[in-house]
């Protein structure tokens, strides 16, 4: 089927499909920028995850994988020159609104001037897909999460991508069979003008972006600080640090408590562990021991907190393995403690056995409890996880978008004290 | 028909548009919100505050008549102000708690399920491997608790003066063991004695449903009595 309109344009499946490719990954982007945009104001939102966005009502759970995803380190760039950095998302809805510009001009050019068009239609439409590739390889590999949203980048990037192809082979037999004049200039110009239109699409939107982001300096470190970072009962565990860390901080965690572990991925990509030496102190919010929660939010926690602090105190094991194997099987502990807490020993003796004996035992128990009161004798609020940055408080707002950021900015006034 | 150079101009400048000014507009709007939060954060502060902070336990059974009590229990032995055990006389503990033995020995009764009764041989202040253990996992019981109590008491055999020096002894023993298997620098600060010897608050069988570190199948007052009885209390003072 082809449809000539008045003017003698020529629209054929192949330029509607890759239109609607292209307007469609407008749309998926321009939802993920949105979503990403609305939390610049520090404050929790909920999240379009479908693949009909604005549809179907927003995820509020928190766990979803487009949430995953976006406050992975991944999400944006010059994160710790810009509260959040620059989302990648934008730049994807510079590209595909570009492609929407170059497939629309497609249409009112012939001959050899529509193949160099559609071959330029075809080199743009390979950088979604290139980072559509990598961003799915990171969510598959990386995050382990499947964000619907840019799952929908993804298909639109392909589509577009085919629907090029479609048209440069289309029109190569145009050019070789036409008779029409030929207004294709040189391929060189082709090239410049391209790359100066694309540079434009997407520098244009980042700097507007940029330059109008929020002043977050004044709430930076402004979320109170400890009373002490003294340790006299030795229940700190340190965790992983570069040999040249140097700043101090003290981060309150519970090793079944998601929000922990979603923390300490983004902590370690963030490459901070160079700069900061944390020492670890447990806050388990599980009933069993934490006389603090009313419920055990994360059951079997308290016992998964003892293994750590008995792995401190052994050789065998280190309690870094603990936290570790901790987070890398947090889902499958909880889902497993969430019907009898009990299990968690079992199951930690079994990947640890040098454990055994000490886990449940009335110091182990002790210890814990001490980990606890030092979170009392601080005046801590009930929630983890915290980082203490040099005794300051990393404020909960900044804990994931805003992290590199507010480290930054942290890191920078601990120097200049 | 080709388009013109102003037809294309338009055609990208539309385009360029959508991400400009939708990120124009998203960017702005997340500012301005974020301006109203923090003017109404500084104008009230604890306003949004609806995170616990972390505290001492507080149990429902603390009411004002145990608080007073407790307090002045307390801070004649020593836990409330110097922050030293300094440990009670009997007559101080009689005087602080103004009230008959059954009425005192009953304040611990909402404590039942996490207490001890460490029993003693006759004559003596040696802790035996029960009374370790039991010790051990009263004392390891803390959760919230700010303040262990260690009541130490003789029977009635012998002289007065001898059974107030036997249940101080018995005191100690009891500290002594936690001071050198917790080595809790806090211990201090946690942990009041009382020893009551023969002469106040003496223990009934009630007590004989409690946990205890003596023959079970044997329960006479003169076995509950030969005892330090231990618990962690859970009222902030």
């Amino acid at each position: 089927m082809e449809i000539k309109p008045r003017h003698g344009m020529e629209i054929k499946p192949r330029h509607v499909a890759f239109l609607v490719a292209a307007a469609a990954g407008l749309v998926f982007a321009g939802f993920s920028t949105f979503d990403f945009a609305l939390r610049l104001d520090r404050q929790v939102h909920d999240i379009h995850c479908s693949f009909v966005p604005g549809l179907l009502s927003a995820d509020h759970s928190g766990s979803s994988g487009c949430h995953s995803t976006m406050m992975s380190p991944y999400s944006s760039w010059f994160r710790t020159q810009l509260w959040g950095g620059i989302p990648i998302a934008l730049p994807a809805m510079s590209v595909f609104s570009f492609l929407v510009f170059r497939g629309v001009e497609l249409l009112s050019t012939r001959g050899r001037e529509r193949h160099q068009a559609a071959q330029i239609l075809f080199a743009t439409s390979f950088i979604p897909v290139v980072a559509s590739v990598a961003m799915g390889l990171i969510s598959w590999l990386e995050l382990q999460a499947a964000c619907k949203v840019c799952i929908g980048i993804y298909v639109s990037s392909f589509v577009a991508m085919i629907s090029a192809a479609a048209i440069v082979h289309d029109s190569r037999n145009a050019a070789l069979s036409e008779d029409a004049a030929d207004l294709a200039g040189p391929l060189g110009r082709a090239i410049t003008v391209w790359g100066a239109q694309i540079g434009v699409f997407v520098a244009v939107p980042a700097l507007v972006y940029a330059t109008n982001v929020p002043d977050y300096t004044p709430h930076m470190g402004d979320c109170g600080d400890l009373l002490s970072t003294e340790d006299p009962n030795s229940i700190m565990v340190d965790l992983e640090a570069g040999p040249s860390a140097a700043v101090e901080a003290i981060e309150v965690f519970d090793p079944l408590c998601p929000a922990c572990r979603a923390f300490e991925h983004r902590f370690a990509a963030s490459g901070f562990a160079d700069h900061i030496r944390r020492r670890a102190v447990l806050f388990p919010l599980d009933d069993a021991c934490n006389w603090m929660v009313s419920a055990a939010l994360h059951p079997g926690a308290c016992t998964i907190s003892e293994a750590i602090l008995c792995a401190d105190t052994r050789s065998q094991v280190s309690a870094q393995a603990v936290i570790q194997w901790a987070f890398t099987h947090q889902a499958e502990i909880l889902t497993a403690t969430r019907n009898d807490p009990a299990l968690a020993k079992p199951m930690v003796e079994q990947a640890f056995p040098a454990l055994k004996g000490c886990i449940g035992s009335d110091k182990a128990r002790a210890k814990l409890n001490r980990s606890l009161r030092w979170t009392v004798k601080n005046k801590l609020s009930v929630l983890t996880p915290q980082l203490y940055v040099d005794g300051r408080k990393l404020c909960d707002e900044d804990t994931d978008l805003g992290m590199e950021y507010a480290l930054t900015q942290m890191l920078a006034s601990h120097r200049s004290r | 028909m080709p388009m013109s150079f102003a037809g294309r101009f338009t055609l990208a400048a539309v385009l360029l548009l959508i991400p400009t000014a939708s990120t124009y507009a998203w960017v702005g709007s997340a500012a301005k919100r974020l301006e109203i939060a923090t003017a109404r954060a500084n104008e009230h502060p604890h306003a949004d505050t609806q995170v616990a902070t972390a505290a001492p336990a507080d149990e429902a059974y603390c009411n004002a008549g145990l608080r007073k009590v407790l307090q002045r229990v307390l801070k004649s032995c020593g836990l409330l102000g110097s922050g030293e055990v300094r440990g009670c006389q009997p007559a101080d503990a009689k005087s602080v708690a103004t009230m008959a033995g059954p009425d005192f020995n009953a304040l611990f009764a909402p404590v039942a399920g996490r207490a001890g009764i460490v029993q003693f041989e006759k004559n003596t202040s040696q802790l035996d491997a029960r009374d370790r253990t039991l010790l051990d996992g009263v004392f390891a019981d803390q959760r919230g608790a700010s303040y262990f109590l260690v009541v130490a008491r003789a029977s009635p055999e012998g002289s007065v003066q001898h059974n107030r020096a036997l249940s101080q002894d018995r005191a100690q023993a009891v500290l002594s063991h936690l001071r050198e298997t917790f080595q809790d620098p806090d211990l201090d600060r946690e942990v009041g004695l009382l020893w009551l010897g023969e002469e106040f608050a003496q223990l009934d069988t009630d007590f004989c449903r409690w946990n205890r570190s003596g023959d079970p199948s044997a329960c006479e007052t003169a076995d509950l009595n030969r005892s330090a009885f231990a618990a962690w209390i859970d009222c902030q003072l």
